[in-house]
């Protein structure tokens, strides 16, 4: 899959303005060379060669770690990828956390009430945080929490070498928060109706019938077994928080891979746009497969390779 | 006891059930299990006001949504101006009404498309198989493994911003899901008796497939036409509001957004985008109410 997506992804390259030396060598160096000059450089870098050829090429020198360089500037990809990566992969687990703990608990106990005030009302929460745009969340909250009362600084990222963790912690806690919240909705709802399904087996009766107390019953019986499709679900929310991290790292000036897609969309810089939106699909698909995995460790229902 | 409009909208189908004028049995079970369903009532409602207010927005507002107004400009909310005017004097009230039709329009307008063109192939695909389903299920295996967010902003860098690109972008982003879930439901409904009973009759492919059996597959994909709607507006409020969406000179949800980006306007003029994100937290918020109330009637397995 990914080797077609690559493939498809190569051909957009291919069919957008400039050629891979004008990719290659920086403005100011562009500047001073000469027609023949690059000419010799397509035929060193292979250019001249057929369309599968490069591809061939583009591909092996991409798994090998070399992804090219960025039209603005003329950076290399790769270093753009080192630095941005930790930033948005920050980012996103301490808000997966946040999500998956609250969304779990919130929605097994509004399972667990089912058709009580609690549980209407968390509903209605729960349909309220997917409805509101995320940014508009997020622009409310910048406005009270960093300009109102001045509690959290509005944005950005403190380097990890001139801070220690502590110092760190105040501007990550609203972008996560923020984030997190369409994603609690979704676990919320989900862990919700898994939970209520696994209510209503047989074995929750068994367990019932033997006198074991409630909590028990609820939590070591009935969790377990619901938790499964929520495994399954936090592998789907991945894109939804991918997606979410783009527009969110921009509002609060978050430096992560969402931002600089962003921004690299806005200045048609198309290597990097290319680039990073093929490594989006390897994340997905490896997330899925790893999903899978997981739900056959969790579930001894779930065997692979068995029909 | 009072009666409220609920009251009256039962007494008006039980009105109608009495003097048998209602059409079809199967059909008023659905819609009264719809009714029934006050947030999806709550829902219908207010998603009507809106659309209707986008309507006729030249009736409501006497303002045009893109003539500037250099001497009425940052003013706050009064009688003349309801929701203020915004950095260039534009009445904010009356963009947001022009705005919605943009948004809404795009919204609605692609996810049905997306719907239409999903279906279309589902349906085929999946009663009959074939190089057409192996062909599209592997496209749309492409468009699904990017998420989808970053394929709109990739193709918006490909094919540059307009309205008609997003439209466009957005049928093409939307249409594996519908694909793939008639697909599913198509699956399932060839083993059905009457399926084979037509066939044994010998009637042709496509009156099978798209007369007798597309009805029965149309519930969830309603759900996800309303599902996929919503989504389709927060999508192009976020890359408007983002400045990669409709360009700035249409107004559209999003758009009027983006000033908000300005931080002096995010603090001091809390009008220019305030009123803004309400209005579409509210209507997409009534999109999802519905979404779910016709998932609740259409499909038992789901109810909580």
């Amino acid at each position: 899959m990914i080797f077609v997506i690559s493939f498809l992804v190569y051909f957009g390259l291919d069919l957008t303005p400039g050629d891979a030396v004008s990719h290659m060598i920086s403005p100011e160096l562009a500047a001073t060379i000469t027609p023949e000059k690059l000419e010799a450089m397509r035929e060193a870098y292979g250019l001249n060669a057929t369309f599968l050829e490069r591809y061939w090429i583009w591909l092996t020198s991409c798994l090998k770690g070399d992804f090219g360089y960025s039209m603005a500037g003329g950076v290399a990809i790769k270093d753009i990828m080192v630095k941005t990566i930790p930033a948005t992969l920050e980012l996103s687990i301490v808000a997966l956390i946040i999500s998956t703990i609250l969304g779990c608990s919130l929605g097994i106990l509004s399972a667990l009430k089912k058709g009580s005030a609690t549980d209407s009302g968390l509903t209605v929460a729960g349909m309220a945080g997917v409805s509101i745009p995320e940014f508009f969340f997020a622009l409310v909250a910048i406005l009270i929490f960093g300009m109102h009362f001045q509690w959290l600084p509005v944005g950005g990222r403190l380097l990890p070498h001139y801070e220690t963790l502590l110092d760190r912690i105040p501007n990550i806690i609203m972008p996560s928060m923020v984030l997190a919240l369409a994603l609690t909705a979704g676990a919320m709802r989900y862990s919700r109706s898994s939970m209520l399904d696994v209510l209503s087996r047989e074995f929750i009766k068994t367990a019932r019938s033997k006198g074991l107390p409630e909590w028990r019953i609820n939590i070591l019986h009935g969790f377990r077994v619901a938790l499964t499709p929520v495994v399954v679900l936090i592998g789907f929310r991945l894109p939804l928080l991918i997606g979410g991290s783009t527009i969110i790292e921009q509002v609060f000036q978050w430096p992560g891979i969402g931002n600089m897609f962003i921004r690299s969309v806005r200045a048609s810089d198309y290597p990097l746009v290319m680039m990073i939106s093929l490594m989006y699909v390897f994340v997905v698909l490896t997330a899925s497969l790893l999903i899978d995995l997981l739900t056959a460790l969790i579930d001894p229902r779930v065997r692979l390779g068995k029909e | 006891m009072k009666k409220t409009s609920l009251d009256k909208k039962f007494d008006k189908l039980r009105f109608l059930e009495e003097n048998n004028k209602l059409v079809s049995k199967d059909q008023n079970r659905l819609i009264s299990k719809f009714l029934n369903n006050k947030l999806a009532v709550l829902g219908l409602i207010i998603f009507s006001i809106i659309i209707l207010a986008t309507i006729f927005a030249p009736l409501l507002t006497s303002y045009d949504p893109i003539r500037t107004d250099l001497r009425s400009m940052r003013q706050s909310p009064s009688l003349d101006h309801w929701f203020g005017t915004d950095n260039t004097g534009r009445d904010v009230f009356s963009r947001v009404l022009y705005g919605g039709r943009v948004s809404i329009f795009v919204g609605l307008g692609s996810s049905l498309m997306a719907a239409l063109i999903g279906l279309a192939i589902g349906c085929y695909g999946g009663y009959k198989g074939g190089w057409v389903d192996v062909i599209a299920l592997r496209i749309s295996e492409i468009f699904m493994s990017f998420p989808q967010i970053i394929l709109v902003l990739l193709l918006v860098s490909i094919t540059g911003q307009s309205l008609t690109n997003l439209f466009v972008i957005f049928i093409l982003t939307g249409w594996g899901g519908m694909y793939r879930l008639s697909r599913a439901r198509m699956l399932s409904l060839r083993e059905e008796e009457y399926v084979q009973a037509l066939e044994s009759f010998g009637i042709s492919t496509f009156t099978i497939c798209y007369k007798h059996m597309l009805p029965n597959a149309l519930g969830p994909i309603m759900v996800m036409i309303t599902l996929s709607t919503a989504m389709f507006i927060l999508t192009e409020a976020g890359l408007s509001f983002l400045g990669l969406g409709v360009p700035l000179n249409v107004p559209t949800w999003g758009n009027i957004l983006n000033v908000a980006t300005d931080i002096v306007v995010l603090q001091n003029y809390w009008w220019m985008w305030a009123p803004v994100g309400i209005v579409i937290s509210v209507f997409v918020l009534a999109v999802n109410f519905i979404g779910d109330g016709l998932r609740d009637s259409t499909d038992p397995s789901q109810q909580g």
